[in-house]
């Protein structure tokens, strides 16, 4: 599922409510996703290393694209929201290296350095990244939160669900499954952290509606990328 | 538009056929496939919880009941408590995963026996939720005033896919998880509920204030099934294409050689029932966002799923979501009764219904989660007193 909180946690009925909402985002998201073929083939276990390396060598432009929009979004927000800004620069830091573990993932089952660090934007990548770095540009875009529960649940969903999958098809280690792995241990912190700032006291019930169609863009934007996969 | 009447479940009955049957002796009842205990019993029975359940099966595998019988007896037990002659029923609506007979319906065969009517009558057919969608044609019916006294029954006679000649009529068969999970799950048993437009002169009534039944099939693969051999073959990116014979138990030959084939194994695709709680999760939270349902509003949560399934994250979520109902809410006989399929609501139901912890006030919410192909089906219940103006 979407995240854990492993202390226990309580949120008022507003923070709640927009939990609520987007909870259901990501359902719909998740039912969607297990839907397109690559990713079915994960599921029922019949994906192959071809599969694997497409998934890496277009998961890659997407993580470099996301450490910018991060980034961009940090510096967008004024200190009357320090603790979201706070929480944002941590994440950022937290992952702009991703792309390295998934560089040698790619070349652990065989690919060439050369072809991922060449890979391309797929279409689906383009309208994504420039989505989210046009809202990071805006003003305090706390809308973002909703962009990154989405992202994030993902990154739990790749570290519990696929990368055991994966290892399981291609018969490799973890070693092999880095990022996917390593993603979602650093994605239950961050979750716990987004929970905590959907009930601060800087979220009016206008933002909620923002944050909820933020994630309803960015996971359509997502499957997106992944039905585009090498659609350079 | 004409104004809506309302519509009250006014009694409920219950028939369990034989004396229950305990975890040590289900093999002695069902048999012993090809002679030999079951290796994968033990671990199922753990992880369902079920302690005793009930079989219209004595120990020779022949059936002591048809699945006729059981609706007929639940439904008279339904009548003995009501208010109300069984001539003044002018609806009968059956349900059942599987009638005694691939034509007519049951419901045709449940009149017969009950002896009542010219009424109006339905067959439902599907797997859990076949009750609810027979229970919500009823509640639709009364509230549209076009019947006065419905009786909805959903009963189950799921041993006779149980029994071990079912499995050693299969060549060569290699039974696994999947053919053999719900050889440890599933029994016995009907229930039944009279729905009215009024509520009793004397004594509570369940007024019925919605149902909401939605389906997902379009999203997901076969997860409960029994008719093919080889449940892919159903998937939406199956091979239908490259094989259009024997893909349903009707399409073999001859029915011996659909059974040989393994076509008539129930089987159970264990690898998708964690998106059956997600689909039941995502309905519910709907209903919360919606507003025709508050967490802390249900006095009483009757779930045809035991509370252990729900584990882990999902659980975190709810609760930090403020859509988690406290385990002290919820009912349940499963343990007791067995899963009767679609008959284990009303079951449950009855059961609650007549334990004397109902107050006039009180919100009992339902959800019937249904892996066949994900239909979950939710009911909203609220507790009403007598006419009679006693509160109990």
């Amino acid at each position: 599922m979407v995240a854990l909180s492993e202390k226990e946690m309580t949120l008022g009925p507003q923070a709640q409510e927009t939990l609520r909402h987007l909870l259901r985002v990501w359902l719909d998201f998740e039912r969607r996703l297990s839907q397109i073929p690559i990713i079915r083939r994960i599921d029922q276990r019949s994906f192959t290393p071809e599969d694997y390396k497409t998934l890496l060598l277009n998961m890659r432009p997407q993580v470099i694209e996301g450490s910018r929009w991060i980034s961009r979004a940090a510096s967008s927000f004024t200190a009357e929201f320090s603790d979201i800004r706070s929480m944002v620069l941590r994440h950022a830091v937290d992952e702009h290296r991703d792309y390295s573990m998934l560089e040698k993932d790619f070349v652990s089952v065989g690919g060439k350095l050369e072809d991922i660090q060449a890979s391309r934007r797929n279409i689906g990548t383009e309208a994504l990244a420039g989505y989210l770095m046009n809202e990071a540009t805006k003003p305090n875009p706390i809308n973002l939160l909703g962009a990154m529960f989405i992202i994030e649940g993902l990154g739990n969903k790749m570290a519990s669900s696929w990368a055991v999958a994966i290892q399981e098809c291609l018969s490799v280690s973890e070693e092999s499954t880095t990022f996917l792995s390593y993603h979602g241990e650093n994605d239950d912190n961050h979750m716990n952290k987004l929970y905590e700032l959907l009930d601060g006291k800087t979220i009016a019930h206008d933002s909620a509606d923002d944050i909820v169609k933020t994630a309803k863009v960015v996971a359509r934007l997502y499957l997106l990328q992944i039905e585009e996969f090498d659609n350079t | 538009m004409t104004e809506l009447s309302q519509a009250y479940i006014t009694s409920t009955g219950t028939f369990l056929p034989g004396e229950p049957v305990d975890n040590e002796n289900i093999e002695n009842r069902l048999g012993y496939v090809h002679g030999k205990p079951s290796k994968l019993k033990k671990r199922i029975l753990s992880s369902n919880g079920i302690l005793t359940r009930h079989y219209a099966l004595d120990d020779k595998q022949r059936s002591t009941h048809q699945n006729r019988d059981l609706a007929v007896a639940a439904v008279r037990q339904c009548m003995s408590g009501s208010e109300l002659d069984d001539k003044a029923l002018d609806l009968l609506a059956v349900a059942s995963t599987q009638g005694d007979l691939p034509l007519p319906g049951l419901a045709s065969l449940v009149q017969a026996e009950l002896a009542i009517g010219p009424l109006e009558i339905i067959t439902t057919h599907g797997v859990c939720s076949a009750s609810m969608m027979a229970l919500k044609s009823a509640f639709n019916q009364i509230r549209l005033c076009e019947k006065k006294n419905a009786m909805v029954v959903a009963s189950e006679m799921a041993s006779r896919l149980l029994k071990k000649s079912r499995y050693e009529a299969v060549s060569n068969l290699r039974i696994d998880l999947e053919s053999e999970f719900l050889r440890w799950m599933l029994s016995d048993g009907a229930g039944a509920f009279l729905v009215q437009e009024k509520p009793r002169w004397r004594g509570i009534s369940l007024r019925i204030d919605w149902i909401e039944i939605i389906s997902f099939a379009s999203h997901y693969d076969l997860c409960m099934s029994c008719g093919t051999n080889d449940q892919s073959l159903w998937s939406q990116d199956g091979k239908q294409e490259d094989r259009m014979h024997d893909i349903s138990w009707q399409d073999y030959t001859s029915y011996a050689d659909a059974e040989a084939n393994g076509a008539l194994l129930i089987r159970q695709n264990l690898k998708l029932l964690e998106d059956v709680v997600k689909v039941g999760v995502d309905g519910f939270l709907k209903l919360v966002n919606d507003g025709k349902i508050k967490a802390d509003e249900i006095d009483h949560f009757v779930c045809h799923y035991s509370s252990h399934h729900f584990k882990g994250r999902i659980l975190d979520l709810l609760k930090l979501a403020g859509a988690l109902i406290p385990e002290e809410k919820w009912f349940t006989n499963l343990y007791t009764k067995g899963n009767t399929g679609c008959a284990s609501i009303f079951i449950a139901l009855d059961e609650l219904f007549k334990s004397g912890n109902l107050i006039a006030g009180q919100t009992i919410f339902c959800v019937v989660p249904e892996s066949g192909r994900f239909a979950n089906a939710y009911m909203k219940l609220t507790v009403v007193g007598g006419r009679d103006g006693g509160t109990i």
